[in-house]
């Protein structure tokens, strides 16, 4: 079973990770010039305010201070910088609706796999409305593809090569003890 | 309005101010107010410019409260998350009018746009200035407008439209709100933010007056809604009188120009 510490070290993690996507959906809302897309990063911005709020609020009753961030593995950090500079609308799409928000949702899921489910019930309902949203953003994201044509990638490989990338990655910084191998990856 | 900048910025009359968000190139920007069309309040084209203009207002305050977020990373989680849920609702908004503009036969870039809130929040460098100069007075100054272009679009028949500007109006009162509540609490723990808010506003009359801004000046305050939006009593009377000296001087000034 997770201790307390390691799911308290879990949900910080993911509580920085969210406050990191919102921030970065914030920055892309002024810099992206298609308006259809502004509106879908300013909708889904607060949809990522909405889960880092509830992960910050478990973080407390989980023997942390409110609102507690973790910085994840470098790797992670080091990911999340490189998608917060991407340019192009289309890479920009692809990365946080194709990759980046599927893979936080399977990160999460083998978390759920791994948790007693009644011990860290308020954590696994987090984490079940965040399941929820993801796919309601992500289909957003491709309704819009769907509709503007232009906004997709042309080239698929890119993607697929991020993918890997965040795959390969440990999402918990080392210097905390590990939830899990399968968690960590 | 402070030392390095980490933006591009233009000058607007002989006023630094932060250069455009990106915009698609179906859109002619304009630098100011007066250069976007109006042909007034009633017809079907002033409608489409009326709405189109609108739509770039919205995206605009989303692009505001957006960089909030990004530009002060430290600011307290609970503002933050007020600042969240604006983008949220200025996105819902900025949807509503361009379905609008669509149902009325209208388009992105139809007509020129200006994006001078943006250019004159923007190069604010302190939470409390841009929550003064764009929710408490940019966004209060709209709320105005809202309560006076009510009765007109019900004269009209445009109940649709009374409807949906009333709704959105009830966002906006909340964003003023927490504007004015974060205000206090900002200048009860930090008494230098008095002097950064008073140092922006100073800096506001400034830009008005280059840029001819004050777009505003014919609306009359709405005590209702401002109150709603957490403004005093002695506040709104305040606002009442400003109005009122503005609108006399305004006179003032045009008899002597026909003399």
């Amino acid at each position: 079973m997770l201790t307390v510490k390691e799911r308290g070290q879990f949900v910080a993690t993911l509580r920085y990770v969210h406050v990191s996507l919102m921030e970065t959906l914030a920055a892309w809302v002024p810099t992206t010039p298609e308006m259809e897309v502004k509106l879908l990063f300013g909708e889904h911005i607060w949809d990522m305010a909405q889960h880092a709020d509830n992960l910050g609020k478990r973080t407390f009753e989980l023997r942390m201070p409110l609102q507690k961030s973790m910085r994840p593995a470098d790797g992670y950090v080091d990911l999340l910088a490189a998608v917060a500079a991407i340019e192009p609308t289309a890479q920009r799409l692809a990365a946080m609706y194709d990759v980046l928000l599927p893979a936080l949702v399977e990160r999460q899921r083998q978390y759920v796999e791994q948790t007693d489910k009644l011990v860290d019930a308020p954590t696994v309902r987090i984490l079940e409305r965040f399941f929820a949203d993801a796919a309601r953003m992500i289909d957003g994201a491709q309704a819009l593809r769907g509709e503007l044509p232009e906004l997709r990638l042309t080239a698929g490989q890119w993607a697929t090569a991020l993918r890997t990338r965040e795959a390969g990655l440990d999402l918990i910084a080392a210097e905390a003890p590990a939830v899990s191998v399968a968690l960590g990856a | 309005m402070g030392a390095a900048r980490k933006f591009a910025t233009k000058i607007v009359r002989g006023v630094e101010v932060r250069d455009d968000p990106a915009r698609e190139p179906c859109f002619t920007v304009v630098q100011l107010h007066h250069d976007v069309p109006d042909s007034g309040a009633i017809g079907e084209e002033a409608r489409r410019q009326r709405i189109h203009r609108d739509y770039n207002q919205e995206v605009q305050t989303l692009e505001i409260a957006a960089i909030c977020l990004t530009d002060f990373p430290d600011a307290p989680w609970e503002l933050r998350m007020e600042f969240a849920r604006q983008c949220w609702d200025e996105a819902r908004h900025a949807g509503i009018m361009y379905r609008r503009l669509l149902a009325l036969g209208g388009w992105k870039g139809m007509y020129p746009i200006a994006n001078l809130d943006w250019s004159v929040v923007g190069m604010l460098d302190s939470l409390a200035a841009r929550l003064a100069v764009q929710n408490r007075t940019f966004e209060a100054g709209s709320l105005d407008m809202g309560a006076m272009s009510l009765p007109g679009f019900r004269e009209q028949g445009l109940e649709h439209e009374a409807e949906l500007s009333d709704a959105v109006d009830a966002d906006e009162i909340h964003h003023v709100r927490f504007a004015n509540k974060w205000l206090k609490r900002l200048t009860d723990e930090q008494p230098r933010a008095v002097l950064e808010i008073a140092s922006a506003m100073a800096w506001l009359r400034k830009v008005i007056a280059a840029t001819e801004l004050d777009y505003l000046k014919d609306i009359p305050t709405s005590d209702h809604a401002r109150q709603l939006a957490g403004f005093s009593e002695a506040e709104v009377a305040e606002v009442v009188r400003m109005h009122q000296t503005a609108i006399a001087r305004a006179t003032a000034a045009g008899r002597s120009g026909d003399e």
